[in-house]
């Protein structure tokens, strides 16, 4: 008999949000506008559990949904009574607010330590299920931490579950593919990726569920180790609008301008693609590189660098050229010119940092590499690249971690892209990925060597592996990096700290984020964001072999089955032609991306490839090795061709670095109007006919 | 669920969270409070599908509140929802594209001589937003104890045949999918039991019509409908002040109305000024229109471009917008019991809209639906023991209220115009209820093969005008809309009147896919329920969707 502890979340309906939503001065989400909902994939993870316990025939098994927020959070525990849960527990408390994921992860694992022994009467039976990823957060760290925490295997982004002699078979998301897996042990941690039928409310449950006592938990209660702003170890510097899109947005009203747009942009090419502004930054120097002590180019924030900049003027005015000619008169000197921009102890603050010259994390930049069938992920590439630019400014060696089992033949390439040190954990027990012994074994070279910098992919391994290495050797991490850049916080008396910036809210702002209470910088990397480097096979590196204790029991999963996508794509083409959920068939499909891309080769003479949204994968439209975005595949060619796809981020950020997208569809507020360089209002069936012909035409 | 109470049972269950359905809930939870209510709505959210206007009548609502929320009027809701109160009131006539009179004189005069015309006169109601009102009496009814609870839709009255009484309401089947075959989360529709059933559902309430038709009720004279559209229409600070605020236009002439040429329709466009550079724009048309192309849309558009709105709104961003159905038919289209003239039978009342509560000289039906709920509430706890006899004790409330005393005034206004049309209707309404009844036809019976000669020469935007209704259904759900008999399309309609729903949908569900006419886009439907009213073959049934489907008002 199995209970599942399902984790839901209230979030902001970000898929009502309009402008207004945001705060024009600070660029934050003024809350109040947006309803508060369930997470979406939480409700699938409610119906997952619900459906788990349905095929097991398991009439006793309990449901008990947690979660964890301010009283109001309450509202989704009602709705997971009024749909299957038996119990729901509130964790509630002024002193857990402004969590990171650790801090997050943390108290909800002693919650499910609490659930565990007082309502299961320590019946070890039970899984954790939960949505994939939060809609506000969109990290998917929260779930692997706590399984991390609760030394539990953990299934990530499952799709779907099957009961077979007296256990679960959960099939899931991994890179390219899907996999059967079981776990080798209970309980267990499920996230979901996509269940389609979440349930229903029952006009009797819901009048129950009004009725029902939520059992409510403060911090006393669960006696958590890591909570709030004080147990986070990553806190956020600022959050500003994305920047606006450098994509042309233009709507066209007819076939023929967008036929000539379609032929225009691949012959001349913008040139640009969608973000490329990272190479034009100048690069960080250390301290002891600078002209003068005074010279704070690098400050981070833009109050501190505003600060720095009144701070050197009014120095250089009073004729002060170092740090330690600054005495007590020339301190009252400059708070009398410059008192109105800050306060004495500000200015304590920052003549304190600018004596600073020392870097406050010490050790190599590390990139976790990701491999399969002996090749290298093309993101590990990338990641060295940049991991060789932030060591070239931090004057220090790239290090890749390549753990696997006969993958020492690969460390030549890393090599070649930039890695300085390649350490090498082999192991038989390491063939397939496994996430705990993966994670126990990364875990172990890392507290071994102690880099300053960990990076990894933000592909399905990478997001799963990541959370558990950084919670299991106690640092931060920041997930699904667009940005990475060293600057000084020396106000706050840091030097050289890694600032790592993402998108958050669906992509509708920006975070920036610094590691804290961590010996390690770690954040995941959007793959195709980064560059990578020219490879060099001249350039010359050590391979080091560290050895790691592996048994049978490090391996949690089982794995069943791993079906790779078939067929041959060519994600490398010039030309790329993606049909989503509004292509409504198969057959619509394979007609109108068939007649476009027809078209299309005839008129610009190149090949061209289809792709697919992850709805018209799952819809079964095409294979899965056709799927284009954060579970697909990252793609960059010249000219990308999006029919009847909605432009949800996790497809468009497999985009990014296309140079100009073409998009059709017919809501006029499809989301990829706002990333795309031109686009018609239109249904595919109507559009596409029109637009070969009109290709013939020009 | 651990405990044994039957949680499918309830005492009074009021079908639609409307105004005059939560009267119905406060003012029972008030003066009965040991009486248990319970309140289905079928919206995801409270107001999210109400529209109207709105000018509301205080009345009825302060008579409410007072005994229900003493002291309500210092509250911070009640006054936010009722923050414009309207101290100008004009009436105009347009002429032409660009002339625009001030008629507000006539209606003064007629006010003075006592004539019928003289209600339309607003000055002391507010202009609210329904959406807000609603949400804001959803919060007073379930802090009275009852239960109010969204997003759950009936689909069908059943009644006992043996004991002639209503035993409750089936809320509809979820989780089919389109082809209608049980997905893995399909729920049956649940049955819930009542004792006493109160029809609020609104304007051509689908209960209200199954009951009406399985009760036997009558309606001594057809329901008559017209079809509203309403933009919410953010403006400039400049415009808004040049508008004034507090300010409320009502408007008639062109463009569906020209003295000596056509087109001739009843009806008339509205300018309302809201909150903070906020202006209600909207097109209101009887339903009993002629022209097979006309979508009250076009209407809306080209009374937006007349040069007396314009002033007001261009640039402006239109940030909400909504379509419903108005029931204009009046006294003598109210169902009533045969025999005994109840309005409703048994232990079964029929309120507001459904009951067709509007007055056609105020234009106005808000402060009727709050005082018809209010009556409903008085006739169960009077007859609680005794629940057979509610409908007629309500009917007797009614008849004893203002709302009797109204609707008989405005009694046959708009037959009058139905039946002599707009320029001789509106003269001859005068003498109201000094007419003799005469037959009218069915608004669907109206059709005719004639064009609209003000179309604009482009179409009308109706994907915009859903997105901003924020209008959504499941995608894999059955269709709601039936056509009922394709090959009447076909070879009827079509070649006669070139499917005149393709036009006249304000959400754009019907279209032409192969040779046939589909109800394609059944979830931009905004539940407005025109299609089932003006099909001329009367070939399209509406049905309810899953709860939670539909427009998702918020300051309609």
């Amino acid at each position: 008999m199995s209970n599942y502890i399902v984790l839901v979340k209230q979030v902001p309906d970000v898929s009502q949000i309009t402008d207004n939503a945001f705060d024009p001065e600070t660029g934050t989400l003024i809350r109040t506008r947006l309803a508060s909902v369930i997470n979406e994939l939480d409700a699938q993870a409610l119906a997952f559990a619900n459906y788990m316990k349905k095929i097991s025939a398991d009439q006793g098994g309990k449901i008990i949904a947690l979660t964890m927020g301010p009283p109001m959070a309450e509202e989704v525990l009602r709705y997971s009574l009024s749909r299957c849960a038996d119990k729901v527990v509130l964790l509630t408390d002024r002193a857990l607010g402004g969590a990171d994921t650790v801090a997050t992860a943390n108290p909800l694992a002693f919650a499910v330590r609490k659930i565990v022994k007082e309502i299961l009467k320590n019946n070890n039976d039970y899984y954790v299920v939960s949505g994939m990823q939060s809609v506000d957060g969109d990290t998917a760290q929260v779930p692997p931490q706590m399984a991390e925490e609760l030394s539990l295997p953990c299934i990530a982004y499952a799709t779907d579950a099957e009961y077979k002699n007296n256990r679960f078979e959960f099939t899931r998301i991994i890179s390219g593919g899907s996999q059967v897996v079981a776990a080798k042990k209970l309980p267990a941690v499920i996230t979901v990726a996509k269940y389609e039928y979440p349930l229903f409310a029952t006009f009797a449950k819901t009048r129950w569920a009004n009725e029902t006592q939520v059992i409510r938990w403060a911090s006393a209660d669960i006696k958590a180790t890591h909570i709030g702003v004080s147990g986070s170890k990553t806190s956020v510097i600022r959050v500003f609008p994305p920047g606006k899109s450098t994509r042309k947005c233009r709507q066209l009203s007819d076939v023929k301008s967008l036929a000539k747009a379609l032929v225009d942009s691949f012959e001349s090419g913008n040139g640009e693609s969608g973000q490329d502004a990272d190479a034009q930054r100048p690069r960080y120097l250390l301290p002891n590189k600078r002209a003068s002590l005074l010279n704070r180019s690098f400050e981070g924030i833009k109050k501190e660098q505003e600060d720095y900049e009144i701070l050197t003027d009014t120095l250089s005015e009073l004729g002060i050229t170092k740090v330690s000619q600054i005495d007590n008169t020339s301190k009252k000197k400059i708070l009398d010119v410059a008192g109105e921009h800050f306060h004495k102890k500000a200015l304590e603050d920052m003549i304190n940092g600018l004596k600073l010259t020392e870097p406050t994390f010490k050790g190599e930049v590390w990139v976790v590499a990701e491999h399969s069938d002996g090749v290298v992920h093309p993101a590990t590439f990338e990641l060295t690249g940049k991991a060789r630019d932030l060591a070239d400014s931090l004057e220090t060696k790239v290090g890749v971690c390549l753990a696997g089992y006969k993958v020492e033949p690969m460390a030549k390439e890393l090599i070649a892209a930039g890695a300085d040190n390649v350490y090498v954990i082999e192991d038989k027990l390491l063939d397939v990925f496994d996430p705990t012994a993966y994670r126990k074994s990364v875990a172990d070279a890392i507290s071994t060597y102690w880099p300053q910098i960990v990076l990894y992919a933000a592909t399905p391994q990478g997001r799963m592996l990541a959370p558990m290495v950084s919670y299991r050797v106690g640092c931060g991490l920041t997930a699904d990096c667009t940005r990475l850049d060293i600057r000084d916080s020396a106000r706050k008396g840091d030097i050289a700290l890694l600032l790592q910036t993402r998108p958050a809210l669906g992509g509708n702002v920006m975070a920036t984020i610094r590691t804290k209470n961590s010996k390690s910088q770690m954040a995941t990397a959007r793959p195709g964001v980064m560059k990578r480097i020219p490879p060099d096979k001249s350039r010359k590196g050590k391979v080091i072999k560290h050895k790691v204790q592996l048994s049978e029991n490090d391996v949690s999963l089982e794995i069943i089955k791993t079906e790779l996508g078939t067929g041959d794509v060519n994600f490398g083409a010039e030309v790329i032609v993606s049909g989503g959920k509004g292509m409504q068939s198969r057959d619509n499909y394979e007609r109108l991306v068939g007649t476009l891309c027809e078209g299309l080769s005839k008129k610009l003479d190149t090949q061209i490839e289809r792709g697919a949204s992850r709805a018209a994968v799952e819809q079964g439209f095409i294979e899965r090795v056709h799927q284009v975005g954060q579970t697909g595949t990252s793609i960059g060619p010249k000219l990308y061709v999006a029919l009847g796809i909605s432009g949800a981020i996790q497809h468009m950020i497999g985009v990014a670095n296309t140079e100009t997208i073409v998009a059709i569809n017919s809501d006029p507020n499809a989301p990829i109007f706002k990333q795309c360089d031109y686009y018609i209002v239109g249904t595919v069936e109507d559009t596409i006919p029109q637009l070969v012909q009109a290709l013939e035409e020009t | 669920m651990p405990n044994n109470k039957d949680y499918n049972r309830v005492s009074v269950l009021v079908v639609g969270a409307g105004p005059a359905g939560l009267a119905t809930a406060i003012q029972l939870r008030t003066t009965k409070p040991e009486i248990d209510v319970c309140v289905v709505e079928k919206s995801a959210d409270l107001g999210n599908h109400n529209l109207s206007g709105a000018v509301l009548e205080a009345e009825p609502l302060h008579t409410l509140l007072d005994s229900a929320a003493p002291g309500w009027q210092d509250t911070d809701a009640a006054k936010e929802v009722l923050a414009s109160k309207i101290d100008k009131d004009d009436i105009m006539f347009l002429l032409g594209k660009k002339l625009a009179f001030n008629i507000f004189f006539a209606i003064k005069l007629a006010e003075i001589f006592r004539l019928g015309f003289g209600q339309m006169i607003h000055k002391g109601d507010y202009s609210v937003s329904i959406s807000k009102l609603t949400k804001w009496m959803g919060r007073i009814a379930k802090d009275l104890g009852a239960e109010v609870l969204t997003g759950f839709a009936a689909e069908d009255i059943i009644l006992d045949e043996s004991s002639n009484k209503a035993t409750g309401v089936k809320l509809v089947d979820q989780g089919l999918d389109k082809e209608g075959n049980k997905q893995p989360n399909y729920v049956e529709g649940e049955i819930i039991n009542a004792d006493f059933v109160v029809l609020a559902e609104g304007c051509d309430g689908l209960l209200t019509e199954k009951f009406i038709e399985k009760a036997n009720l009558q309606r001594q004279s057809p329901q008559l409908y017209s079809v509203g559209v309403k933009e919410l229409i953010k403006v400039s600070p400049e415009q808004y002040n040049k508008f004034t605020s507090g300010r409320v236009v009502h408007a008639m002439g062109y463009p569906i109305w020209r003295p000596v040429i056509g087109p001739g329709m009843f009806g008339g466009g509205i300018v309302y000024a809201g909150v903070q550079d906020h202006l209600s724009v909207g097109m209101i048309v009887g339903a009993d229109w002629k022209y097979c192309d006309f979508n009250v849309q076009d209407a809306l558009t080209n009374f937006k471009n007349h040069r007396f709105v314009k002033q007001f709104i261009d640039g402006g961003t239109v940030v909400e917008a909504g379509a419903k159905m108005i029931p204009e038919g009046g006294y003598y289209a109210i169902p009533r019991e045969p025999e005994t003239g109840s309005i409703g039978k048994g232990n079964v009342m029929i309120l507001g809209d459904s009951a067709g509560f509007v007055n056609m000289l105020k234009i106005k039906g808000l402060h009727n639906a709050i005082n018809s709920g209010m009556q409903a509430a008085k006739a169960i706890a009077e007859t609680f023991n005794n629940g057979q006899q509610a409908a007629s004790r309500y009917t007797e409330l009614i008849d004893r209220s203002k709302v009797a005393e109204e609707m008989k005034s405005a009694k046959n206004f708009r037959q009058t115009v139905a039946k002599f049309g707009p320029l001789q209707g509106m003269p001859l309404s005068v003498f109201g209820g000094l007419l003799p009844e005469f037959k009218i036809e069915k608004d669907y019976e109206a059709m005719t093969v004639a064009r609209y000669r003000l179309k604009p020469n482009h179409n009308f935007d109706k994907d915009t005008f859903t997105a901003v209704a924020a209008t959504e259904h499941r995608e894999e759900e059955p269709s709601h809309l039936t056509i009922l008999d394709a090959d009447i399309c076909r070879t009827k309609c079509t070649p006669v009147f070139d499917s005149p729903c393709i036009a006249f949908c304000p959400a754009g569900v019907y279209e032409t896919i192969g040779d046939e006419v589909k109800s394609a886009n059944p979830s931009n439907c905004l539940h407005c329920k025109t299609c089932q009213r003006k099909c001329p073959f009367d070939n399209i049934r509406w049905t309810v969707p899953e709860g939670s489907g539909g427009p998702r008002y918020k300051r309609m």
